[in-house]
């Protein structure tokens, strides 16, 4: 259930140490940071959570624990959109597998969007971003959300002014990038935030590890069948369960009008209908599933799988109709539950935010605190 | 160098032959041998469907580069108008090459012609593949595709024109100089790889092939899942068995094994393509022939590796890149492999040329490169796009 409500000190308590958690944690982490060389360094020190590749990051945004603190601020602050409602986090909610949980995004004035918010877990593996792929690197894709009218509805030069208006940002991005807020160094903090959400160390991982008791007897059955009978694994590649590609599996594709996705942007035959694979990590926590939001379980994704997609003529062909009993699906369901699902779920609290600016008499003009009001928070 | 004017002096034959089967007609240069070795001559061309000589001047030039700053001594084109070629070998002793014309469903040979060592012609050896499409867009039409030749009379053809699971591995006796066979004429047939645990769809699309120790190696499409590498063990000559080996997407996480050759130790060599959405997630990865184990696996900067070879003369690596979803990146690339503290290899790659759409390339003995490339058809142009280039001088 999402409600609104504002932060507690409870909560506000939790933050802060969740802030200091964080720091702590990309302090040790980036103690040993190399020197960023080259258009992408793989950061072999920078340790994440076990199971996972390390990280590349892009020379020209090395993380830095400041950055990654002013990021997720941006991240959680409706104010980047035009009536103060809608953050990025509104519609990739950590208390939702970093999705929405719903069908759709809902933007700005209560406008509904045509796709799923994917989560942002583990998005600092993917090369594309949005489902169809039309940003390449986080630090384009942080700042189309912002510009869209009907998610978050501000140009790059309003959203930078009301960033720069507020002081708390202001000195932020003084000590992190040496200058007042851009377009640029506003997209490099909220991506070096992303860059930290991260699911790893999960029973599949202890599993492949060698711990054999990681996994059910349910989902070991599942696992089986997941990597052989099944196919998922033939876009679902570990250790992202993602081949980072695009696919069509049919979804959508007998709507009325239809979503062409990666051709808009590709332009090939191809890729008539096909989106992105999204990870599996957390897949749990991040219903309703597919770029539509049809499908409400994976009991349905799987059903759905299993009956061959949906056929067209650029169907993958890795999807064909699988001959699975009603136990295998649900040793398959079990699996997918289990798996992916890591003790270590990178949940973040919304950080306190700057002040709005003051008056010019001092005073507040009366919107701080109403900022906590609108951020969407969900108790665990 | 000025190796052009060399040839020019030479007052090299030149002969323009043409092929025209089954409505479609080949572009070839000619190719004389030159002294210590090197390639040389002039060259013409003719179209075949007139089955006229065209050779011009202009034509002449524009079918050479000297490279002037480049990492080879000169390329040029050889065969124009090749449908989707898909697979290359060059003939041990006699150096001529082969190609799997594959859209055209038919193996090719370029080579001299009898008792003119001089003098060049491309004819059909083998015909009637098979066909099947690949691709959902762009779709190729291919069949004949791996190409490899076990001793100096015996071809081994890796099929594309099945579907998975259907797929064969064909050994044929070549015809007698001039001679064709067709498809079904082979003398040994290996496969299919049909549906079952190791493979769930079976295998297909054999696009390259490689010989290690006994046996012969076949990178394959089918199940996506495992992205098999296929084995076909040699006893006395005559292929043994056959069947799934080395299940590499399980090995490396990244999909289709597609260019494969040996090094020097006579491990494999293997480029994994990767997506082909994807860009840069190519791998090369290194196996062991008898265990089927991996040696090491390293991360490119590559799109889609196609084909990897090392130069028999300087023992470098070089591999082509196909470019799927951009462009741009469609070339003749230098591997430079470098070992790191931990025993990991690094690999960097160096652009040599850009090729459009290459997708296998074979060195002759005397280190003279040939890539077939799919190319691009010009919108209104009746002619296929594929090409056989020649590199000469390569590092």
């Amino acid at each position: 259930m999402m409600i609104h409500q504002k932060m507690p000190q409870s909560v506000a308590l939790a933050a802060g140490l969740m802030v200091l958690c964080l720091v702590a944690f990309l302090a040790d982490q980036l103690s040993a940071d190399p020197t960023h060389e080259g258009a992408w360094q793989s950061q072999d020190d920078f340790q994440v959570p076990a199971g996972l590749k390390p990280l590349r990051i892009p020379a020209d945004n090395p993380m830095s624990v400041e950055k990654v603190e002013l990021g997720k601020q941006l991240f959680f602050d409706p104010r980047l959109s035009r009536d103060d409602t809608v953050s990025c986090a509104t519609c990739h909610d950590p208390n939702k597998g970093w999705s929405n949980g719903e069908a759709f995004a809902t933007g700005v004035r209560e406008q509904v969007g045509g796709r799923n918010s994917p989560t942002i877990i583990n998005s600092a593996y993917q090369y594309f971003h949005f489902w169809d792929g039309r940003a390449t690197g986080l630090e384009e894709q942080a700042l189309g959300p912002i510009e869209n009218p009907i998610e978050m509805d501000l140009t790059l030069k309003e959203a930078v002014s009301k960033i720069n208006a507020i002081e708390g940002y202001r000195s932020q991005f003084n000590a992190v990038f040496g200058s007042e807020a851009t377009s640029d160094t506003l997209a490099k903090a909220i991506a070096a935030f992303e860059r930290t959400i991260l699911s790893g160390d999960a029973p599949y991982d202890r599993f492949t590890a060698g711990d054999k008791s990681a996994l059910s007897e349910a989902a070991q059955r599942g696992h089986e069948i997941f990597f052989n009978r099944a196919r998922c694994s033939s876009c679902h590649v570990p250790p992202n369960f993602s081949d980072l590609g695009f696919h069509n599996i049919g979804i959508g594709i007998d709507a009325e009008k239809l979503d062409i996705g990666r051709q808009e942007h590709s332009k090939l035959l191809g890729d008539r209908g096909s989106f992105k694979t999204p990870t599996l990590r957390e897949i749990q926590r991040t219903a309703p599933y597919m770029h539509d939001g049809s499908l409400a379980t994976l009991a349905d994704v799987v059903d759905f799988y299993v009956k061959g997609g949906n056929p067209n003529p650029q169907l993958d062909e890795e999807v064909f109709p699988l001959s699975l009993t009603d136990k295998e699906k649900a040793d398959l369901v079990t699996f997918l539950e289990e798996a992916f699902a890591s003790p270590n779920y990178p949940h973040v609290d919304p950080p306190v935010l700057p002040d709005w600016p003051s008056d010019s008499d001092g005073q507040s003009d009366g919107r701080n605190g109403e900022v906590m009001n609108t951020i969407r928070v969900e108790q665990r | 160098m000025k190796t052009n004017l060399r040839w020019l002096a030479a007052g090299a034959s030149v002969l323009a032959l043409a092929l025209l089967i089954g409505g479609s007609a080949l572009w070839a240069q000619e190719t004389k041998q030159g002294n210590s070795g090197q390639s040389g001559g002039g060259q013409g061309q003719a179209q075949g469907s007139q089955g006229q000589a065209a050779g011009s001047a202009t034509e002449q030039e524009g079918g050479q580069d000297e490279a002037e700053d480049k990492p080879y001594e000169y390329k040029k084109w050889l065969i124009k108008n090749l449908h989707n070629p898909c697979g290359l070998a060059v003939q041990p002793e006699t150096g001529d090459v082969f190609i799997a014309d594959s859209a055209a469903s038919r193996v090719l040979r370029y080579g001299t012609v009898v008792n003119d060592k001089n003098t060049y012609e491309v004819t059909e050896v083998i015909t009637g593949f098979p066909s099947d499409v690949y691709g959902k867009g762009p779709m190729y039409n291919v069949g004949p595709m791996g190409l490899l030749f076990l001793d100096k009379e015996t071809l081994v053809v890796g099929g594309g024109g099945h579907k998975d699971g259907e797929e064969l591995l064909r050994f044929y006796e070549l015809p007698a100089a001039g001679g064709t066979k067709t498809a079904d004429q082979m003398k040994f047939t290996m496969g299919p790889i049909g549906p079952g645990d190791k493979s769930e769809t079976g295998e297909g699309n054999f696009y390259a092939l490689a010989k290690a120790g006994d046996a012969i190696f076949v990178t394959c499409n089918g199940d996506d899942t495992k992205g098999w590498i296929s084995r076909c063990t040699i006893q006395g000559g005559e292929p043994a068995e056959y069947g799934t080996f080395i299940a590499t997407k399980e090995a490396t996480q990244v999909d289709a094994p597609v260019g494969i050759t040996t090094d020097k130790d006579g491990n494999l060599i293997v480029g994994q393509m990767g997506e082909i959405t994807v860009p840069a997630d190519s791998l090369l990865t290194c196996y062991n022939p008898e265990t089927g184990e991996m040696i090491w696996n390293a991360t490119t900067d590559r799109f889609d590796i196609t084909a990897v070879a090392f130069n028999p003369k300087t023992g470098t690596l070089y591999c082509l890149d196909f470019g799927w979803m951009d462009e741009s990146q469609g070339g003749l690339y230098r591997l430079d492999i470098t070992d790191g503290d931990d025993g990991s290899k690094s690999v960097t790659s160096t652009k040599i040329e850009t090729l459009d759409k290459p997708a296998a390339m074979a060195f002759g003995e005397d280190g003279t490169l040939f890539v077939v490339e799919f190319g691009t058809a010009k919108e209104g142009d009746l002619n296929h796009p594929g090409s056989l280039w020649r590199f000469d001088g390569l590092k």
